[in-house]
């Protein structure tokens, strides 16, 4: 069995990394609630209709080509519309591309831009 | 700004080969426990495992970030943190457990201990392989 030294080792470990686990989830949830608001329809109304309204333009200039003028998909890309994913995924696909069916756009737009878009995105659920 | 894909892609390698690694040794050092070198490998494996546990700490706020705090997800994104968030929890208590008890294990102690360390290396090498394919795929959408 194990030695008591053992015993208390394991209590220690278990204790320091619930505490780690729940620090990052906090601090996660807290980033991601953030986030959430700054790019959710409604609310903050005139910041995030302006926000939506550049990542339309941006939409139009850069996606529409595939997915269609209103985002339900083309020949060679899915619809957009209701996507199931959150703000954060869409912002990362955006980013990194798909390989071999999406470029990235990394170097197209920033963060405020991948924002934009992804108001507008969410403006089409 | 801060380039958060590229500082992820760059931190997590460290923890998943000091795992990996450190794994790798505790096990030549129990196999091979005649070898003269047995009890540096130990030393060798604990080292390795503390300072995965600390490059963790990097690689998942790098994370956090990249992601903006989305700690679930669907799809690849999903599944990377799936076995990402145990991994973790298991390589920190692994790394404490092992800095406290050095050197004093029991039979069972260290039984049991290997055989967490061989769950956490497959935890996060099957992390690890979600997050590649999140790269390849862009976000792995369902």
């Amino acid at each position: 069995m194990m030695t008591p030294l053992e015993i208390k080792g394991a209590m220690v470990a278990v204790i320091t990394s619930a505490v780690i686990l729940v620090a990052t989830f906090t601090a996660g949830g807290f980033y991601r609630t953030r986030y959430e608001t700054e790019t959710q329809p409604g609310a903050k109304p005139l910041a995030t209709e302006n926000l939506a309204v550049k990542g339309r333009s941006y939409f139009l200039q850069s996606c529409a080509h595939c997915h269609g003028r209103d985002a339900d998909g083309g020949e060679d890309a899915p619809s957009l519309l209701k996507l199931q994913i959150s703000s954060a995924h869409m912002a990362l696909v955006i980013h990194s591309g798909i390989k071999g069916e999406m470029p990235s756009f990394a170097k197209k737009y920033n963060e405020q831009d991948l924002a934009a878009l992804v108001a507008y995105l969410k403006t089409l659920h | 700004m801060i380039p958060w894909d590229k500082l992820h892609g760059a931190m997590t390698h460290f923890p998943i080969a000091l795992l990996l690694f450190s794994t790798a040794c505790d096990f030549v050092s129990v196999m091979l426990r005649k070898l003269p070198f047995a009890r540096e490998l130990r030393s060798v494996s604990l080292y390795a495992l503390a300072v995965a546990a600390l490059a963790s700490l990097g690689a998942v706020i790098s994370g956090i970030a990249l992601s903006k705090g989305d700690l679930w997800g669907r799809g690849d994104f999903g599944w990377h943190h799936r076995f990402v968030w145990p991994a973790f929890g298991l390589l920190v208590a692994l790394a404490v457990w092992r800095l406290v008890v050095r050197e004093a294990m029991s039979r069972f102690g260290l039984c049991l201990y290997l055989c967490l360390m061989l769950l956490a290396s497959g935890l996060v090498a099957a992390a690890g392989y979600f997050g590649g394919e999140l790269l390849l795929s862009g976000g792995g959408v369902p």
